[in-house]
């Protein structure tokens, strides 16, 4: 019997053959959850119970009550919005940009950094900087760095000669820009999460392989990515979640504009619940979007376990 | 296989720790190697230097006539047995065992066939699609084993491969790397803590303390002939006996007992008489019954303890009139002794070694008497 299937056995006692011991340490586990649990039903699980319920009436904050239930009417609405099928689409687009070129970044950047050995508090302090910004600082700093005439971004550009560039004003070029930000703002998350994962990774499996006949590009293919896997995932669905959720630095920075070139989901649904004041329809997009992360959750974890 | 030759090597660690110093060691093409020695004497670090795991400080390493201290492990060509195993912990026991045939674009059929084999011999075919945490630190070691042996390396270096394996599976062990060794004929170091590995594997053994070379020699060699009291006092268990005494003319005084030396041993020794020596006296050259032919000549002990080990009892006893010391004598599986009782044994002398009590090098005696 493998030990997995041992592990297996001990939770699937039945009650009555688990030992005194065991049910102690059960009852101390509860003890001790249920403060956090508690909190955590208040903060998190009640206001999700509330947009559910929300989203089957028709709440507006001209009339803000449960008198009329519509049943699925809002979600109908909901999909059949040309508009929010943008912005769904769009945020796809954004996040799959955002996630796959900060991991792509963050990992070179982070299998650099463990391969130093001087100055590696001072390069983790400059990194750490962005990170500790509030977005809203951020979005107002690059809407200055940005600015097509006074920014200084533009103004370096024309020094080595490149035409201004209208990166918040054009259609083309808007989300490309917020992308930029967002990458130059959530970096060092990937970095820090990456690095600390490479840094516990043993050092033994290297020299194996480096006797083996193993080159650099070959460990890492075969030891680092492999035995960085589970790292991996957790920081692509942390960072995945957290650019669904996009919403400031549309707000400060661009407001879904030009047109509708930057109109972030979450952006979205702010405008409808307190632009168009229609909860209800609110509520409703978001359970999509609530379903739509969990969807995408459980596909990476799954992935991502069968590849280890 | 090849020869491996080191010259002057020292290793400094970057805390600038001399863990090896002044290395130079010749094995030969084909050699079976055993590097001996007490924990932290520097016999893995010599080895991850071969291995090229480790610079080498100052020195140089050759392997097949070639000049080695810059060239990448992956082209040394060499396998090896990490003391802590080092295994691929992704990996299951067949990729960990397959993996560095592949990256050698070994073909498919053959790795399946050597893996195969190298399973059937190690004894871990049950095991093949685990991964590593889920064996027993025996089989991990068997595994790691494993994956030096499956590669054709141009010499193996095992850094006590069978430390954690039962004493039934070390034996057999130790007879499948010495016809392993027969039959491929590759250059193997071979670094143990073991008595017996040390014995009865090597054709050379290669003793280490605190970095540097000691002795090098064939093991019944060394046995016979310790250059100082630290390699008799480590090779073998028990190890030679090491006792202050007295050297006169013709004669050795223990405590109250006076040895008359052979007269080949009395003129060896003869330039070192009237002095304090260091007397070394194996544990299996004390017997019960005088033996006219080998120059046997009786000492009284005083019995402190006996062990018991079903071949054979060791007795621990002192030597009348000599305070404090204890010595080691091998007896006989019926012998018994009372704590106290008085024992007379008839030692060898033919046997004695002599030691320099300020050097702790061996004083001068004739190859044979
Ligand atoms: N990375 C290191 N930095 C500094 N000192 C080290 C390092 N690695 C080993 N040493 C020291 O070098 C000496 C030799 O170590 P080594 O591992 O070669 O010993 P060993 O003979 O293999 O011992 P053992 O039988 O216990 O395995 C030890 O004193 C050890 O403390
Ligand atoms: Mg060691």
């Amino acid at each position: 019997m493998t030990l997995a299937a041992d592990d297996r056995r001990l939770n699937d006692l039945p009650r009555a053959e688990q030992t005194a011991v065991e049910r102690r340490d059960r009852m101390f586990g509860w003890l001790i959850a249920s403060p956090s649990l508690g909190l955590l039903f208040l903060v998190i699980l009640f206001p999700v119970f509330w947009a559910l319920y929300t989203s089957v009436h028709d709440y507006t904050l001209i009339a803000p009550n449960f008198d009329t239930f519509n049943g699925i009417d809002n979600y109908t609405k909901a999909l059949g919005d040309p508009e929010f099928r943008h912005t769904l689409w769009l945020t796809a687009f954004f996040v799959a940009a955002v996630v796959l070129l900060e991991f792509a970044l963050g990992f070179l950047v982070a299998l650099m950094l463990n391969s130093v050995e001087r100055f590696k508090a001072i390069y983790y302090a400059i990194l750490l900087c962005p990170l500790l910004m509030n977005p809203v600082i951020v979005g107002l700093i690059w809407r200055m760095f940005l600015h097509p005439s006074l920014g200084i971004v533009n103004y370096l550009l024309s020094l080595v000669g490149i035409d201004p560039v209208n990166w918040l004003g054009s259609t083309k070029v808007a989300l490309w820009t917020i992308v930029m930000v967002d990458i130059w703002h959530q970096v060092s998350f990937m970095i820090v999460l990456l690095l600390a994962g490479l840094s516990a990774l043993p050092r033994e499996p290297y020299e194996a392989a480096r006797v083996d006949g193993a080159s650099a590009l070959r460990s890492f293919w075969h030891i680092t990515v492999p035995l960085m896997l589970p790292v991996i995932a957790v920081t692509l669905l942390i960072r995945l979640i957290f650019a669904v959720k996009t919403y400031d630095l549309v707000y400060i920075m661009t407001r879904g504009g030009p047109g509708v070139a930057t109109d972030l989901v979450s952006y979205f649904i702010y405008r409808t619940a307190f632009v168009g004041l229609n909860i209800g329809e609110a509520s409703a997009m978001s359970a999509i979007l609530l379903a739509v992360i969990m969807g995408l959750t459980v596909w990476l974890h799954r992935y991502m376990r069968s590849l280890t | 296989m090849a020869s491996i030759s080191l010259s002057n090597v020292h290793k400094f660690y970057p805390n600038g720790y001399a863990a090896v110093r002044d290395v130079s060691l010749d094995i030969k093409d084909g050699e079976f190697m055993i590097l001996l020695g007490p924990s932290g004497c520097g016999k893995s670090t010599t080895l991850r230097m071969i291995a090229g795991l480790e610079t080498i400080s100052k020195g140089d390493l050759h392997i097949g006539g070639a000049r080695m201290n810059d060239i990448d492990p992956a082209d040394r060509d060499v396998a090896i047995v990490f003391q802590n195993y080092a295994l691929y912990p992704h990996m299951t026991v067949i990729d960990n065992l397959s993996f560095g045939l592949r990256l050698r674009g070994v073909g498919r059929a053959v790795i399946d066939q050597r893996v195969a084999n190298i399973a059937d011999m190690l004894g871990i075919g049950e095991l093949l699609s685990r991964k590593p945490a889920q064996l027993s630190g025996g089989q991990r070691q068997r595994v790691a084993l494993g994956r030096a042996l499956v590669r054709e390396p141009k010499a193996f270096l095992l850094d006590e491969p069978l430390s954690n394996l039962d004493a039934k599976l070390r034996s057999a062990m130790r007879t499948e790397l010495i016809k392993l060794h027969r039959t491929l004929g590759t250059t193997i170091v071979h670094v143990t803590h073991d008595q017996v590995e040390a014995m009865t594997m090597g054709e050379r053994i290669c003793i280490m303390k605190d970095g540097v070379i000691v002795q090098v020699g064939a093991p019944m060699e060394v046995y016979r002939n310790p250059v100082n009291t630290f390699v008799a006092g480590f090779l073998a268990s028990p190890p030679m006996n090491l006792l202050r005494s007295r050297l006169s003319a013709q004669s050795l005084s223990l405590g109250d007992t006076v040895l008359a030396l052979p007269p080949a041993l009395g003129q060896a020794f003869a330039a070192h008489a009237e002095r304090e020596v260091i007397a070394g006296m194996r544990p299996e050259d004390f017997h019960l019954k005088a033996d006219a032919a080998a120059s046997t000549a009786p000492v009284k002990v005083h019995a402190v303890t006996t062990e018991v080990l079903g071949p054979e009892v060791i007795l621990v006893a002192t030597v009348s009139g000599e305070q404090g010391a204890e010595i080691h004598i091998r007896c006989p599986r019926d012998f018994r002794a009372k704590p106290g009782e008085i024992v007379i044994f008839h030692y060898d002398v033919s046997q004695l070694q002599l030691f320099d009590p300020e050097t702790t090098y061996a004083l001068k005696r004739p190859v044979q008497i």
